[in-house]
C-alpha cells in the first residue's frame, strides 16, 4: 500500500528547510512589522499536505488568510514547482461539485460547504494541490544545484583567471589573453612594462573577491567549506527523507477534473464510466486519501494516536532503523513492556528530529513515561518472583556466600542492565539471561541488594 | 549558437553603379561589407541568405552617393555562456591555450585545464597527460565550454573551460596521422 505519509515529510521537510525564511511581500507594499509573515510558506506547505485539491478561497478561511495573500504565496510555489494550480470559471453548482468531491475526501470531516458561496455565480476560481512527483524532483534538483556550486566554487572551476604583472602590479584578466600573448615565448607579457604575467593563484570567486588579499581569499575558503558541511548536516533528514521516497510511487491525484470525478464516482455526477476509469486508475494510489482531508480529522489522530506514534518511532529508532515508519502501521501489537522499552528511545528519536515531534506534547510524554514505570514493575516483579522460586529451591541444598567481591560485581552488572535499558534493545531478555547466569553462581544476595535499590 | 535573423543596414552606392544593375550591385556590396563582420550586438555574421527589402534611396547633396535601407536576413554566431563548443586549437603556451571556433577565439587558460594534463614545451608545445594517452597541440580539435565572454563593439572573445565532464580532446592529429 503506498502511502501518503512518507511523502507529506518530505514536504514538511522542505518547506522548513528551504522556504522558512520566504517572506511573500508585495513589492508596493509598506515593510510594516505587522506584515511580517516570514513562515507563512510553511504553513501553507503545511496545510497543503492535509489535503488534495482545495479551493484556494476556503484554504485561505482555514488558514485565517487573506486570499490575496495566499494566493501570492501559491503563485510562488507554482513557480518554484511544487503546487500545481487549476483555475476555472465555475457557477454555485461547480463549486458545489468540488465540495461533494472534497467531502467524500474527508469522509468524517465536516461537509466544506459554505452556504455564503452558493449564492456567486460564474466566478473564476482557482483550485491547487501538492505535486509529489515533481516536488521529489525539485527538491533533489535543488540539493544537487547547492552542492554543486559550492564544490565549483571550492574547485575555482569556472572562474576567470586573473593575471597580475609583479614590476607595475597591473592586473589582467583572461580575457585580455589575446593581447597579451607574445610570440617570443610561452608567457603573458604586460602591455605597459612589458614584464612577465604571473597567474594570481588559489582563486575563489574572483567576481566577488575584488583586489582581496591572501588572508581574505583563506577565510572565503573556509567559509565555503563551513558551508559546505552545514549543509550536509542541517540537509541529512531531509535527504535521508528523499532516499526512503525514491522508490515509492507518489502520490498522484490527477488532474483537478479526474480527481474531482474520481471522488464524486459514488454520488453518481457525471459519466459513470470515466468516473470508474479514473478511479481505478488512482485506485493503487487512493487508497489512503480518505484518512486525510480536513485538519480536524488530523487533530483527532493525534489526540489518541500518539502514543502509538511515539513507540512506533522508538521503536523504529532503535532496532528497525531502516524499516520507515509506514510499514510496521498495521502490524502494531505491541506488549507492554515494549512500549515502556521504547519510549526512551522515541525520546532520543525527537531529540535528532525535533521538527518532526513538535505534535508531540509533554502531556503525551508523560503518558508514555507511566507506561513505561508500570511495564519496568511488571517486568521486575515477574523477575523477583522468579528469583524467590529459584532461591528457595537454591537455599535447600546451598548456604549463602555472600562477599563484597561479588556485591561490586554485580553492581557492576546492574549498571550494564541499566545501559542496555537506555539502549531500549531487548532488556528483559537479557535480564532473564542474566538470572540464568546466575544461577550457576554463587550471588544471590545481590538480588536482595538490587531489589531494595530499585524499590 | 546561431540565430537566422533579419538585421537592416544603409548602404551608400556610388553613382557609377546605377544602371540596370543596380541592385545586383547593391547586394554584392552587402554581402561584402556585411559577411564576417562582427557585433556585440549580435555577434558574427556568418552568411547573408536573402534580400528581404531595398527602400527608397536617397541622394546625399554634394557627393552624389544614394542611401539605400536595405532589409537582410543573415545567419549569426554567437557564443554565450555555458554554451558547449568545438574548437581547433590554434596555439598553446603555458599559460594555457587559444583555440578558434570559427571566427571566435577562446582562451583556456591552464587552471581550466584538468590537473592530470601537463604543460610539456619544446618544438610543439602541448599539454599532455602523464600516461600519454591525451595530448592537446596545435590543430587538436576540442570541445570545450564557454564560461565567460568579453563582447566588444566589433569582438568577441571568449574564455573556455575544458575541466568538465565530456570536455576534451576529440580528435588527435598527431593520433591521426
Amino acid at each position: 500500500m503506498a502511502s501518503i505519509e512518507p511523502f507529506n515529510r518530505l514536504v514538511r521537510l522542505a518547506a522548513r528547510a528551504f522556504y522558512d525564511d520566504i517572506s511573500m511581500k508585495g513589492d508596493n507594499q509598506p515593510k510594516t512589522s505587522r506584515g511580517d509573515n516570514r513562515g507563512m510558506a510553511v504553513v501553507v506547505l503545511d496545510a497543503l499536505t492535509r489535503r488534495q485539491w482545495v479551493r484556494e478561497e476556503d484554504l485561505a478561511k482555514a488558514l485565517k488568510l487573506h486570499s490575496k495573500q495566499l494566493r501570492r504565496i501559491l503563485r510562488f510555489f507554482e513557480e518554484e514547482k511544487l503546487v500545481t494550480r487549476d483555475h476555472r470559471k465555475e457557477s454555485a453548482k461547480g463549486a458545489k461539485a468540488h465540495n461533494v468531491a472534497a467531502a467524500a475526501v474527508a469522509s468524517d470531516g465536516p461537509p466544506v460547504t459554505k452556504e455564503g458561496e452558493e449564492k456567486i455565480k460564474m466566478h473564476t476560481h482557482s483550485y491547487c494541490c501538492l505535486d509529489y512527483a515533481q516536488i521529489c524532483d525539485v527538491v533533489r534538483y535543488r540539493i544537487h544545484r547547492m552542492k554543486k556550486k559550492l564544490k565549483d566554487e571550492l574547485d575555482s572551476r569556472n572562474t576567470i583567471q586573473h593575471y597580475i604583472c609583479p614590476s607595475c602590479n597591473k592586473r589582467y584578466s583572461a580575457f585580455d589573453a589575446l593581447q597579451l600573448v607574445s610570440y617570443t615565448d610561452e608567457y603573458f607579457h604586460c602591455e605597459t612594462c612589458n614584464g612577465e604575467l604571473v597567474a594570481e593563484s588559489d582563486k575563489l570567486a574572483s567576481e566577488e573577491m575584488g583586489d582581496g588579499d591572501d588572508n581574505v581569499r583563506k577565510r572565503r575558503r573556509e567559509k565555503l567549506k563551513d558551508m559546505q558541511q552545514r549543509i550536509e548536516e542541517q540537509l541529512k533528514p531531509l535527504v535521508a527523507q528523499l532516499e526512503r521516497v525514491k522508490n515509492l510511487p507518489a502520490p498522484e491525484f490527477g488532474s483537478l477534473q479526474t480527481w474531482e470525478r474520481a471522488n464524486i464516482g459514488a454520488f453518481a455526477h457525471g459519466d459513470p464510466s470515466v468516473a470508474d476509469s479514473s478511479r481505478n486508475s488512482q485506485g493503487q494510489y487512493g487508497t489512503p486519501m480518505p484518512y486525510m482531508g480536513e485538519t480536524k480529522v488530523e487533530v483527532e489522530m493525534l489526540g489518541d494516536g500518539v502514543k502509538e506514534e511515539g513507540t512506533e518511532s522508538g521503536k523504529n529508532g532503535s532496532e528497525l532503523k531502516v524499516l520507515p515508519p509506514w510499514m510496521i502501521k498495521d502490524g502494531m501489537n505491541l506488549t507492554k513492556e515494549q512500549r515502556g522499552e521504547t519510549s526512551k528511545a522515541s525520546k532520543l528519536d525527537e531529540k535528532s528530529e525535533a521538527k518532526d515531534d513538535k505534535k508531540q506534547d509533554s502531556k503525551d510524554d508523560q503518558i508514555i513515561q507511566e507506561e513505561y514505570i508500570k511495564a519496568y514493575y511488571e517486568a521486575l516483579r515477574k523477575k523477583q518472583e522468579e528469583e524467590e522460586a529459584k532461591r528457595r529451591m537454591q537455599q535447600e541444598g546451598e548456604t549463602i556466600v555472600s562477599d563484597s567481591q561479588s556485591e561490586r560485581q554485580v553492581g557492576k552488572k546492574y549498571k550494564r542492565e541499566d545501559e542496555d535499558e537506555g539502549n531500549a534493545t531487548e532488556q528483559y531478555k537479557l535480564a532473564d539471561l542474566n538470572a540464568e547466569a546466575q544461577e550457576s553462581g554463587d550471588d544471590e544476595d545481590d538480588y536482595v541488594w538490587e531489589e531494595g535499590s530499585v524499590e | 549558437m546561431f540565430f537566422h535573423i533579419v538585421l537592416e543596414r544603409n548602404m551608400q552606392l556610388h553613382p557609377r553603379h546605377f544602371g540596370p544593375h543596380l541592385r545586383d550591385k547593391l547586394v554584392s556590396k552587402l554581402i561584402k561589407d556585411v559577411e564576417g563582420t562582427c557585433s556585440g550586438r549580435h555577434g558574427f555574421v556568418v552568411a547573408i541568405t536573402g534580400v528581404e527589402d531595398i527602400g527608397k534611396g536617397l541622394i546625399r547633396e554634394g557627393t552624389g552617393y544614394v542611401t539605400f535601407p536595405v532589409k537582410y536576413q543573415c545567419v549569426v554566431f554567437r557564443p554565450f555562456k555555458g554554451e558547449i563548443l568545438e574548437a581547433v586549437v590554434t596555439m598553446v603556451n603555458k599559460m594555457g591555450f587559444f583555440a578558434e571556433a570559427g571566427p571566435v577565439q577562446i582562451f583556456v587558460s591552464n587552471h581550466l585545464i584538468p590537473d592530470d594534463m601537463e604543460f610539456q614545451s619544446g618544438d610543439v608545445p602541448n599539454y599532455t597527460t602523464s600516461d600519454g594517452s591525451v595530448k592537446i597541440q596545435k590543430e587538436s580539435e576540442v570541445r570545450l565550454k564557454i564560461i565567460g565572454t568579453r563582447v566588444d563593439a566589433t569582438e568577441i572573445f571568449c574564455i573556455g573551460t575544458i575541466k568538465d565532464d565530456f570536455l576534451g580532446v576529440i580528435s588527435d592529429p598527431g593520433a591521426a596521422v
